[in-house]
């Protein structure tokens, strides 16, 4: 059984072990033992409260129970660009048009924008490659939902997400290559690197400020801007089942997309409920129900871990092996919320199809 | 054709019945002399808004243009041509793309990057502009593109309050033998999507605002565009080099600004700065007959100076300017009578007169 849990500094050889094998892309995760223990540091003042808001940040690590091993990653990042200046590319248009001349021309273009300052972030996401499979993903990703529900006041009303950008195997960038090379020389594993250990905006600094001309850029790069790697596919869908979407605004290093949502708008947010532990049961409580996230409420010590549920109003039944993953008893609060998007409460998606149907009509 | 002993080469203000020859020397420059557009109705316009510009009286540079000819007086042709805008850009904006540098610097990462960058630019809005530059190629190498080029500086000594107190000149940017010019090709097409021959034609010889409008406004990041782009900024097509070198002696700074279109350098300096205008003087004239000349017109006087000199009336409308030897003789300028007639000065009246040769040490 595999739970996700808030970080702790014991983790620290697991982590240093799971990015190893990580490769070039996973900018917020760089290979570096000093930069790691940082971040589980900040988790760790985060969850006790002593953290001030803008270095607020929340690391979490799926650990295989039974094998008492580290094999995945997640992070939330309270406030991004509060210290350091948070950059991203607008995509925009321009229209040159004259009607005399009968030319009308429209040229997308790159804004150099801060306009994410404050949001909320996901990011830190990694599993090591022997599970993917099942729904491990899901469950490392969407863990964090439960806990940006539990405690949204401490986040921002806008969450993003950025993903990573096209590379090819060997970690050239086509957008690098026709961009930041030219303000930079040096590679883009370089450049990635340097963003981790928290020196984006320095790196960001030595970019262009006035707005691009993509069209200025090979058509190897135009083709890559707001485009995600290969292997991130199923990451972004994943988001885009939540609600999250591409509003225009691209990494500028490798034009990765930024996805983004309300907070209050991320399906599993807004449908997760608490509910009571009521009993605890040796096997799935009820084996027919659809696989649902359940979290406790504690932020010192947050767990997620995945089970076939009985709800009966708030009262919930689950596992054994879940309720001692979760570390809770009889009587204890949890928050669950359908895994898949699907599955949730009948009368929200009724609801949410409403919307959507008032929306298309006006 | 080829100049003899007596002939004599008047530089004056373009007429309506030059019209034919100019009309054959339109034809004949290159793409890129937008001033000397091969079309009759346009070179009309050109000539008698010219006319109108020298008979008015002005008092600060407006809307006028200034066209002048080079005649051989005694074969009646023409071999050249300059011109003069009063004001670039007049009652609307004058573009250009200048040369800047950015400097992506960080401390901490110990990288400090120059960026070349090119911004549209106002800047030459309003400055007199030199234009319409052309030589019969057969007075390339003598002493005429001298007196075409720089006899319009001695008008402009002669009537400051007609004109702004820098200039500019444009000149033509590098293109192929089928006129393709790199940067067009990376720049303006982009937008445009067609040749630019093609695209200031369909702009019907309005002013090149209307197109530069539909040009990119945000500054070009030079590294982005290909090298044979980047190579073509600021690069002179080889038709232009003989005009431009005459500006570039002149005291004229070639590396600011560029044209928009094709590349070409944009040349701009003060007024005041210019040799010419340095070095120039306004004396009175000393006219001397055959006769006198035995006496008068000797070099070997300890006191006086004999100079091969471009040399002009002060005349507004009537305004002749030629090639000549002059005897600066004190405050005086002795000149033969062929000459002052040909310029069209009496005994007594003032004149200008600039050396031939620029003295670079001199200022």
């Amino acid at each position: 059984m595999v739970v996700v849990r808030s970080v702790t500094m014991a983790d620290l050889p697991g982590l240093l072990a799971l990015v190893k094998g990580a490769g070039i892309g996973l900018t917020t995760l760089p290979d570096n033992p000093a930069l790691l223990e940082s971040r589980i540091a900040a988790s760790i003042a985060s969850q006790a409260g002593t953290a001030e808001r803008a270095d607020e940040q929340w690391l979490f690590v799926m650990e295989d129970i039974e094998n008492a091993r580290i094999v995945g990653v997640c992070g939330v990042a309270g406030f991004v660009g509060l210290r350091d200046p948070w950059y991203s590319y607008r995509v925009g248009t321009v229209v040159h048009a004259s009607r005399e001349l009968g030319i009308f021309t429209r040229t997308p273009t790159l804004f150099l924008s801060n306009d994410h300052t404050g949001a909320t972030e996901l990011c830190s996401l990694l599993l090591d490659a022997t599970y993917r499979v099942g729904r491990n993903g899901a469950l490392l990703s969407k863990s964090r939902f439960l806990f940006l529900a539990e405690f949204r006041q401490r986040f921002a009303r806008k969450v993003i997400a950025e993903l990573r950008g096209v590379s090819d195997a060997s970690g050239h960038s086509p957008f690098w290559e026709s961009l930041g090379r030219h303000f930079f020389s040096m590679d883009f594993a370089e450049a990635d690197y340097l963003t981790g250990i928290g020196k984006k905006s320095f790196v960001a600094e030595l970019m262009p400020k006035h707005p691009l001309y993509s069209s200025f850029l090979s058509p190897e790069a135009q083709a890559v801007i707001g485009e995600t790697h290969e292997l991130t596919r199923p990451a972004r869908r994943l988001l885009e089942q939540e609600g999250f979407r591409f509003e225009g605004h691209v990494d500028i290093f490798d034009a990765g997309p930024a996805l983004e949502c309300e907070l209050d708008d991320i399906d599993a947010v807004k449908k997760s409920s608490r509910a009571v532990v009521a009993g605890i049961v040796d096997d799935d409580a009820d084996a027919s129900s659809a696989p649902s996230l359940v979290a406790n409420t504690s932020i010192q010590d947050f767990r997620v871990g995945l089970g076939r549920l009985r709800l009966d109003g708030e009262a919930v039944h689950i596992s054994t092996s879940l309720a001692a993953a979760l570390r809770v008893n009889v009587g204890d609060a949890v928050r669950i919320v359908a895994l898949s998007p699907a599955d949730r409460s009948g009368a929200d998606a009724r609801a949410r199809e409403a919307s959507t149907a008032t929306a298309r009509a006006s | 054709m080829i100049a003899t002993p007596n002939s004599m080469f008047v530089l004056r203000p373009a007429e309506m019945a030059d019209l034919p020859q100019i009309e054959t020397i339109a034809a004949r420059s290159a793409i890129g002399i937008t001033s000397l557009p091969p079309d009759q109705q346009r070179l009309i316009e050109k000539i008698s808004s010219s006319r109108y510009a020298f008979s008015s009286e002005v008092d600060i540079p407006g809307e006028e243009t200034y066209f002048f000819v080079l005649e051989n007086t005694s074969t009646g042709e023409i071999i050249g041509t300059s011109g003069i805008a009063a004001s670039a850009g007049f009652h609307d904006r004058f573009y250009s793309y200048r040369n800047e540098i950015i400097v992506h610097a960080s401390q901490e990462l110990r990288v400090s990057n120059k960026i070349h960058a090119l911004h549209l630019c106002h800047d030459l809005t309003g400055f007199s502009l030199l234009t319409s530059f052309y030589i019969d190629p057969q007075f390339a190498e003598s002493a005429m593109p001298q007196l075409l080029s720089r006899a319009r500086l001695l008008y402009i000594a002669e009537h400051r309050r007609r004109f702004a107190d820098k200039l500019a000149a444009e000149n033509p940017g590098v293109c192929d033998a089928e006129g393709r010019s790199p940067f067009w090709d990376a720049v303006g097409r982009r937008f445009f999507n067609m040749e630019y021959p093609q695209a200031e034609q369909l702009s019907g010889g309005r002013s090149k605002t209307f197109i530069a409008e539909l040009m990119p406004q945000y500054p070009i990041y030079v590294p982005l565009l290909p090298p044979a782009a980047q190579l073509a900024i600021g690069q002179l097509h080889p038709d232009g080099e003989l005009p431009f070198s005459i500006l570039i002696d002149e005291g004229f700074e070639p590396d600011i600004y560029i044209d928009i279109f094709d590349g070409g350098p944009t040349v701009e300096a003060r007024v005041d700065t210019l040799r010419s205008i340095r070095q120039q003087r306004r004396l009175p004239a000393r006219v001397y007959t055959s006769s006198q000349t035995e006496g008068a017109m000797k070099p070997n006087d300890g006191n006086a100076t004999m100079l091969q000199a471009l040399v002009s009336n002060t005349r507004a409308d009537r305004f002749r300017a030629t090639l000549a030897t002059v005897r600066i003789a004190g405050d005086e300028a002795h000149i033969e009578a062929d000459v002052a007639a040909a310029i069209d000065v009496a005994d007594g009246e003032a004149l200008r007169v600039v050396a031939l040769e620029i003295a670079p040490g001199a200022d």
